[in-house]
């Protein structure tokens, strides 16, 4: 039996199968050096996918575009199944994966392809992140964060909104950038921390406490202005990862969201793309 | 829409209540709806709480007279508004 084991978002997940495992080079600054007795989360790889069809009225959840589809999720008795679709050949099956009713312990059949065997080839690998997070203190976000080793304030928005050119200015400001698109949002011993999570690209993993959330926009002039309550959540809680066909699953997030937004300070904030908004930031939060 | 019907639609929605606010979260089978969910005023979340299984306008006007303290007529065309603000946002 072959196993590796991860460390993301400070859990840690156990990989088995047959043969030999391989991982996109993101995951590779993740893998923990040791094997861990007791794993937060399994995922037993197993090659071939199953000869096994679903009924679209156990469909549950379906993430597509209009060119595309992303994957499909059904039920499939206690288990969640996941039918992940490959990106760049239109509708052909990668991956089916099931997933128990404690979402603990995942099995991910894939096939083995050009010689790799890939469990985790994207989206299925964020898309067990996301699941990870769903019953625990922790939600994945799309956002960046920069941390100035005592706060890590997060940016976050629609796409195009600057989180990436947000981490370009702080980073050239002389703070660490724990990423620029995708987080976790942790809350461990009453403190919530934001950890990166494997990327395309190599990075080593990081984590910092959370300061505040800053909900950017471009704007003609640098403006800010502090949110509280119920506006503060459902913003904030508008960027977050969801697959909300389970309203305990929505109703998780909003406890979690209602915590965080209390105890870190949440920002409206109208942006002028140059480096002047790191000192406005910091003169007016 | 009838107010019945606006009824029936709130099974498709999870809320919370936040001091005098309430979220509303729409249950959804896609991703498209991931940035939907919204936040009634203290107003709305009266009128959103009172949308009950035989409710008609009436009925909701005299609530809401009696909650805030202000003429029927205001009081109707504020809940004629937001129920059709409502119903554009629930058919989606």
């Amino acid at each position: 039996m072959n196993s590796i084991c991860l460390a993301i978002g400070g859990f840690s997940i156990r990989l088995s199968a047959d043969r030999k495992i391989q991982l996109e080079d993101g995951y590779l600054p993740f893998v923990e050096n040791q094997n861990v007795e007791n794993p937060d989360f399994t995922i037993r790889c197993v090659e071939h996918l199953p000869s096994i069809g679903f009924d679209a009225s156990d469909l549950l959840f379906q993430a597509e575009n209009e060119f595309q589809k992303f994957y499909s999720i059904y039920r499939n008795g206690n288990q969640l199944a996941f039918v992940i679709y490959n990106q760049q050949t239109n509708n052909e099956v990668q991956q089916v994966a099931f997933l128990d009713e404690n979402f603990k312990h995942w099995t991910i059949h894939c096939e083995v392809t050009d010689g790799l065997f890939l469990p985790l080839r994207y989206p299925m690998g964020p898309i067990v992140m996301h699941y990870i997070t769903l019953k625990t203190n922790a939600v994945m976000m799309h956002a960046s964060c920069a941390y100035d080793g005592k706060k890590a304030r997060l940016f976050t928005g629609f796409s195009g909104a600057g989180k990436s050119t947000m981490s370009m200015l702080w980073s050239k400001a002389g703070r660490q950038i724990i990423n620029d698109d995708r987080l976790i949002v942790r809350k461990q011993d009453g403190v919530f921390f934001v950890y990166n999570t494997p990327m395309y690209y190599k990075d080593i993993p990081k984590k910092a406490p959370l300061s505040s959330i800053f909900l950017i926009s471009h704007s003609p002039e640098n403006r800010i202005k502090k949110l509280s309550g119920a506006m503060s959540i459902t913003r904030v809680m508008a960027f977050s990862i969801q697959n909300n066909f389970d309203r305990r699953f929505i109703e998780g997030r909003l406890d979690l969201f209602t915590e965080l937004c209390s105890q870190v300070g949440v920002y409206e904030l109208g942006f002028v793309p140059d480096e002047s908004v790191v000192n406005f930031v910091l003169d007016n939060e | 829409m009838e107010i019945e019907s606006l009824f029936h639609l709130k099974s498709k929605f999870v809320t919370r209540e936040v001091g005098n606010e309430l979220i509303v979260v729409p249950l959804s089978a896609n991703v498209a709806q991931m940035n939907e969910l919204f936040t009634l005023n203290e107003t709305a979340k009266v009128i959103w709480e009172n949308l009950n299984e035989g409710a008609d306008m009436s009925a909701l006007i005299q609530t809401i007279t009696d909650t805030f303290d202000i003429d029927r007529h205001t009081a109707e065309k504020d809940i004629a508004v937001f129920l059709q603000t409502l119903e554009a946002m629930l058919k989606k």
